[in-house]
């Protein structure tokens, strides 16, 4: 029942990754990473129960009310700043995008066999689809155009590991995870504004075009 | 009935040289035309005899004769289940391709030299009989390189066009490639200098250390791969296939192309034994690679006879799927699996031998009949051409591998190998089966669409040229090599069961692996567990049956049919250029794959030279290159000028440079000499 | 000799059911618009209505256009023979599996891509052409999926399919069967030509592939051919709720369970059009090169599904 719960829960948060692979429009990508940070939130409280760990219920507290309700909420006013802007083109066309998406699952999972052999923890059959969404989040960053959906992958990249973290060893200890959130939280606005800045300086967030700073 | 199996096999022999030197010397066009065919029949009707005898009885057949060319290990011949097998095909494809090329080369009369032409296929046909019959390296190489000559001369038939010219001398380099590359592999598998016979080198071959099996295994993969025309190896099979004469093309196609699955086979299967997992893994690669490759430029070919060609390609890497599927099964110690998957890949030979055949002399009537291999100039042709149609037709289905024909059968048997290797220990490796099923259903379905095109643009409607319009069948000779295996097809279909079984005998003499696998449960197609089970022939009756219900019920009704004009949207006439192109019915799946195809276009407009604005004409040309070949062979080619270029300044013309060259040899030679006292 | 009866029966039943499957959606939708809309039985007086008229076939269609309705009414009809509808019974009287109900699925097409080609119209040309692209694109999503299934079973038969997820019913709500079940739906949408692939309505031409390629057909010959469609619909969504949600369905051939088992089949059959009938109601047709991305995203989900099969044995 645990382990089918966490295997549900990281299965869909692996399904939201592929929903900005697929989807052109950024309110999408905002929508997919809320759900993809309540099923994170889910799933840690599920281990929270059934482990009776009741600080990684607060974890998940935190991760509510600051990723799934503070971000989107800033992710929306950077928005409105840039006007929508659909993905078009990006590097990657959007069927070979999941194409690579699932192959880089696959190869998540030769690479975490080793690791499942090793733990015991009934959560260790989720460890491959965490591995795997911490490479569709990198696929992502390198793939996609636009300055926001970028951040956007960097900010899936966060929940992976807080995944990979909640189902390999039960959660880290308190002070790790608000040392955790308060990095992301400070990277995040570090490049808000580097979005901004990049949109006052160029119009644009398309960062095809930064290469010209060549010469 | 005892067959005495030694004087077939000479009468074989005798029957190819008969033909070839008659019509080397006939007096005219018609009797060399008449020799060619007489000649290759009989040869050919005494190998199938033969090879019949020994797949009947599964006893081999010897003929050892070591005075003969003593000083290469002389002559050597044993046929084994196998390479019956090989024989049976080569020899059931060249009767009728001979009877067929017949009347086909009459066209030929009085414009080329039939009499060369008649040697070169009776020579064409010897060496590919002798293939698989080759008991010493020998005999092996010398039957090799004959095909290999005398299909080039045939390829070079019309060597006025261009695209011939440059066909020959790819065709010439590939094979010439592979045939380098089979001397070391037989070197590194001899145990002694005088031992070449394969007797010797399946000993020698277990006797070798593991680096020395891995580079045989890849020298056997290299250059059997090439004369298969796997990718990247299988440049010169869609540029040597059209331009040869069709009846040429079906022998290539559906027979040349198989003696490289059954050197393949010959050498890993037979000599080599169970390998590393990394042999079956690569060929499993090399596979599915071709089976895409060759399918995804067959969707955008508008040469009909090029289209078949990279269909030939698709249909050699599915064999390579089961062979791969078979090596990996084998080198995880599944060898009751594997017999799924190597029976798969036999059984597939044999179906694509008999549908790719069809196929392309049905193609041979239709460029006969209309005179261009260009589908966007057919159209029509079911209307004047019927038995041609109906023959093509059964070729497509069987190539787009539908039920009861016989591609659906073998395919299935593929599928149910690749599905076996879900049983490997190893979950890492296991992860590639289901990835291998998923290439080979894409493969499917884009032959199914490749094949509705080559039909239905070709055959369908209405004419798009005049030629097409007045095609007719051509003289009924050449019915009888189509009736032959279009029945060929549909009975190997329905029979499958029966085939299969017959495959799984002989893989089991070839690996001695005992056959637990319930090959063939009556008129049932078995998995290798033998739970799933699918029967063409039940499948047939019941269509048939249910077909044959509706229709008499209708008829029973009573239905008028009023034949008018196709609905025109308010259009006033219906003319050829409304129909739908070969180009776009390609067109989606080729915007979907450019990626992959990487088309180059080229738009121009021309204006009349005092009004600008008035447009005289548009033209848009739009060309899919293979990046292979930039990518992989220009270089090469490059290179090669390169070396020449600068080895060609050795040739500077003066005759006394030349006396110096001769002076300074002969000095080196003495001084060598002296050197090494 | 009762096997043979059940088959029999079940043939019957399917070729009765299939055309009620397709008014019904037709119907749900109309609901779910504020229509009356027409009743879900309106396809019966359809296929009656087709039956007696005269049959127009066009000047440069040869033989195959008229032999096209017959190929794709029968192998829709022994498709829908030997998949498990009311009743999974084992053993060998059965004519094949999961494979070659796709295989003989795609001869049907095969010919109608071929009738559609044949009427030299270019409505029929498009498409056949499209109808190939998406048939294309779908088989690896279908192989996939039925390697999913296969995976857990350890066979492609149906009778075994069934008799697995029967017996441990944990396993039909893992991850690996829902994203199977998924993934065998959306291509469910595309191979039966609904929304939002193909607009089952629609009758202009940017916008029909099914459509398109029967655009010729009258009389007797469209009947057949909407019964055929209708059957290929009813196959599809018997495999998905009895591969996947197989409760109910009867393992032998007592009257009994036969009984609950025709009840537990219509009731499913019919939530599963509800659901695909307000799916339609609430999407759009997509753009002929978006569904390619489609099709992509359902191998990636049956791939997946596949992972998860692995990982849970």
């Amino acid at each position: 029942m645990f382990s089918q719960l966490v295997m549900l829960g990281s299965s869909g948060m692996l399904l939201t990754a592929l929903i900005v692979l697929w989807r052109k429009h950024v309110p999408a990508y905002i929508s997919a990473y809320r759900l993809q940070v309540w099923l994170l939130a889910g799933v840690t409280a599920t281990v929270g129960y059934f482990t009776s760990d009741w600080r990684l219920f607060a974890v998940a507290f935190v991760l509510v009310v600051l990723k799934a309700i503070a971000i989107p909420a800033l992710l929306r006013t950077m928005l409105r700043r840039f006007g929508a802007q659909p993905e078009v083109r990006p590097y990657v066309n959007t069927e070979t995008s999941l194409l690579v998406a699932g192959l880089l699952v696959l190869f998540a999972y030769v690479l975490a066999r080793p690791w499942m052999a090793v733990t015991d923890l009934p959560t260790r059959d989720a460890l491959p689809i965490a591995m795997g969404l911490l490479f569709v989040s990198l696929f992502v960053i390198v793939s996609r155009r636009k300055a926001i959906t970028q951040v956007i992958g960097f900010l899936m990249l966060e929940n992976a590991i807080a995944l990979l973290a909640a189902v390999g060893t039960y959660g880290v200890p308190l002070l790790v995870e608000l040392g955790v959130f308060l990095d992301a939280l400070m990277g995040f606005l570090v490049m808000q504004i580097f979005v901004y800045q990049i949109h006052e300086t160029f119009d644009t967030i398309d960062v095809e075009q930064l290469t010209r700073l060549r010469h | 009935m005892t067959v005495d199996r030694s004087a077939a096999f000479l009468f074989m022999i005798a029957g190819y040289l008969a033909g070839a030197i008659v019509a080397l010397i006939a007096p005219s066009d018609r009797i060399a035309r008449g020799a060619t065919a007489i000649g290759a029949a009989s040869g050919s009707v005494a190998g199938l005899v033969v090879a019949l005898a020994v797949l009947a009885t599964g006893d081999r057949f010897e003929l050892v004769r070591p005075d003969m060319i003593a000083v290469a290990g002389g002559i050597a011949i044993q046929l084994d289940s196998l390479g019956a097998l090989f024989l049976a095909l080569v020899c059931s494809v060249g009767l009728f391709a001979a009877i067929y090329g017949f009347t086909y080369t009459a066209d030929y009369d009085g414009r080329r030299s039939l009499r060369f032409f008649g040697l070169m296929f009776n020579a064409f046909l010897l060496g590919m009989s002798l293939v698989p019959c080759a008991a010493n390296v020998f005999t092996f190489l010398f039957a090799w390189e004959l095909m290999a000559v005398a299909s080039y001369f045939l390829v070079m038939t019309e060597h006025e066009s261009s695209d011939a010219r440059a066909a020959g001398l790819w065709y010439a380099a590939m094979a010439h490639f592979g045939f380098v590359l089979l001397l070391p592999m037989f070197l590194i598998m001899a145990p002694a200098a005088g031992a070449t016979a394969f007797v010797d080198l399946r000993a020698g071959a277990s006797a070798l250390p593991p680096a020395a099996r891995s580079t045989v295994f890849a020298l056997a993969l290299a250059a059997f791969g090439s004369k298969a025309g796997v990718v990247p190896l299988h440049v010169w099979l869609p540029r040597a296939h059209p331009a040869a004469p069709s009846h040429v093309s079906a022998l290539m196609s559906g027979v040349m192309i198989k003696l490289g699955v059954y050197g393949l086979l010959r050498v890993t299967a037979d000599f080599l034994g169970t390998g590393p997992a990394w042999w079956g893994g690569l060929v499993l690669a090399v596979g599915s690679l071709s089976a895409l490759g060759g399918v995804l430029y067959a969707l955008t070919e508008n040469d009909l006879k090029r289209l078949l060609a990279y269909s030939s390609v698709e249909n050699v890497g599915v064999i390579f799927l089961g062979i791969g599927a078979a090596l990996v099964l084998q080198s995880y110690g599944l060898p009751a699996l594997a017999m799924v998957g190597f029976g798969a890949a036999l059984l597939h030979t044999v179906n694509h031998a008999c549908f790719k055949t069809l196929l392309f002399l049905a193609a041979g009537n239709v460029l006969h009949g209309a005179h261009t291999r260009n589908m966007e100039q057919m159209g029509g042709l079911i209307k004047g051409m019927p038995v041609t149609a109906m023959a093509f037709l059964i070729g497509s289905a069987a190539a787009a591998a539908l039920p009861p024909l016989n591609g659906f059968a073998s395919e299935w048997m593929v599928f149910q190998a690749l599905l076996s290797g879900a049983q490997i220990p190893k979950p890492e490796v296991a992860i590639g089966s289901p990835l291998a099923v998923g290439v080979l259903a894409l493969t499917s379905g884009l032959a199914a669409a490749t094949f509705v095109k080559a039909f239905g643009i070709s055959f369908l409607a209405m004419p798009r040229s005049d030629a097409a319009a007045a095609a007719r069948e051509p003289h009924w000779s050449a019915w009888t090599a189509l009736g032959a295996f279009a029945a060929a097809t549909v009975v190997l279909g329905l029979f499958a069961p029966s085939a299969i079984a017959a495959m799984y005998r002989i893989v089991e003499s070839v690996t001695a692996t005992p056959r637990d696998v319930t090959g063939g449960g009556g008129i049932w197609l078995l998995s290798a567990n033998g739970v799933a089970a699918v029967s063409p022939l039940l499948i047939a009756v019941l269509v048939a049956s249910v077909a044959f219900v509706a229709f008499a019920s209708i008829r029973a009704r009573g239905f008028d049919v009023r034949v008018a004009d196709t609905w025109g949207c308010g259009r006033i006439r219906q003319t050829a250029r409304m129909e739908y192109t070969s180009s776009a019915f390609a067109e989606p799946l080729r915007r979907i794959f450019s990626e992959l195809y990487r088309p180059t276009e080229d738009f121009s407009v021309s204006v009349h030279p005092e009004a600008r604005l008035i447009i005289r004409s548009i033209t848009y040309t739009t060309r899919i290159v293979p990046w292979i070949e930039k990518a992989l062979y220009e270089p090469v080619t490059r290179g090669a000028r390169a070396i020449a270029a600068s080895v060609r300044r050795l040739q500077a013309g003066s005759v006394h440079l030349y006396l110096l060259y001769i002076a300074a040899a002969l000095m080196a030679a003495l001084a060598s000499a002296w050197w090494f006292e | 000799m009762s096997r043979a009866i059940a088959i029999l029966f079940q043939t019957l039943l399917a070729a009765g059911l299939a055309p009620l499957v397709g008014g019904f959606i037709r119907w749900v939708k109309a609901r779910l618009n504020g229509r009356r809309g027409a009743p879900p039985w309106q396809p019966y007086y359809e296929i009656q209505k087709l039956l007696g008229k005269e049959a127009v076939v066009s000047r440069t269609a040869s033989w195959i256009f008229r032999a096209t309705p017959f190929v794709v009414f029968s192998t829709s009809l022994v498709v829908a023979s030997f998949v498990p509808l009311v009743a999974a019974p084992a053993g060998r009287f059965i004519a094949g599996d999961l494979f070659a109900a796709v295989y003989l699925l795609l001869l049907g097409t095969f010919f109608l891509a071929l009738a559609g080609l044949d009427t030299g119209s270019p409505f029929g040309g498009m498409g056949a052409s499209r109808e190939m692209t998406v048939v294309a694109l779908t088989e690896p999503t279908v192989a996939l999926s039925i390697v999913a299934l296969a995976l857990n079973a350890g066979s492609t038969s149906f009778s075994q399919i069934v008799s697995r997820t029967l017996a441990e019913p944990a396993a039909a709500l893992g991850p690996g069967h829902l994203l199977a079940f998924a993934a065998l739906f959306i291509v469910t949408l595309a191979e039966t030509g609904r929304l939002p692939v193909d607009n089952p309505a629609t009758h202009l031409e940017l916008t029909m592939i099914h459509e398109a390629m029967v655009l010729e057909y009258s009389g007797p010959y469209l009947a057949l051919v909407e019964w055929g469609a209708s059957l290929k619909l009813f196959v599809f969504l018997a495999l998905a709720v009895n591969l996947f949600m197989p409760w109910g369905i009867a393992v032998s051939l007592a009257p009994i369970p036969l009984a609950i088992g025709l009840v537990t089949f219509v009731v499913k059959i019919g939530v599963l059009a509800t659901a695909i009938a307000v799916l339609e109601t609430r999407v759009a047709k997509l753009r002929l090169f978006r569904v390619p991305e489609l099709l992509s995203a359902s191998f990636v989900l049956a791939l997946l599904a596949v992972l998860s099969t692995f990982l849970t044995r």
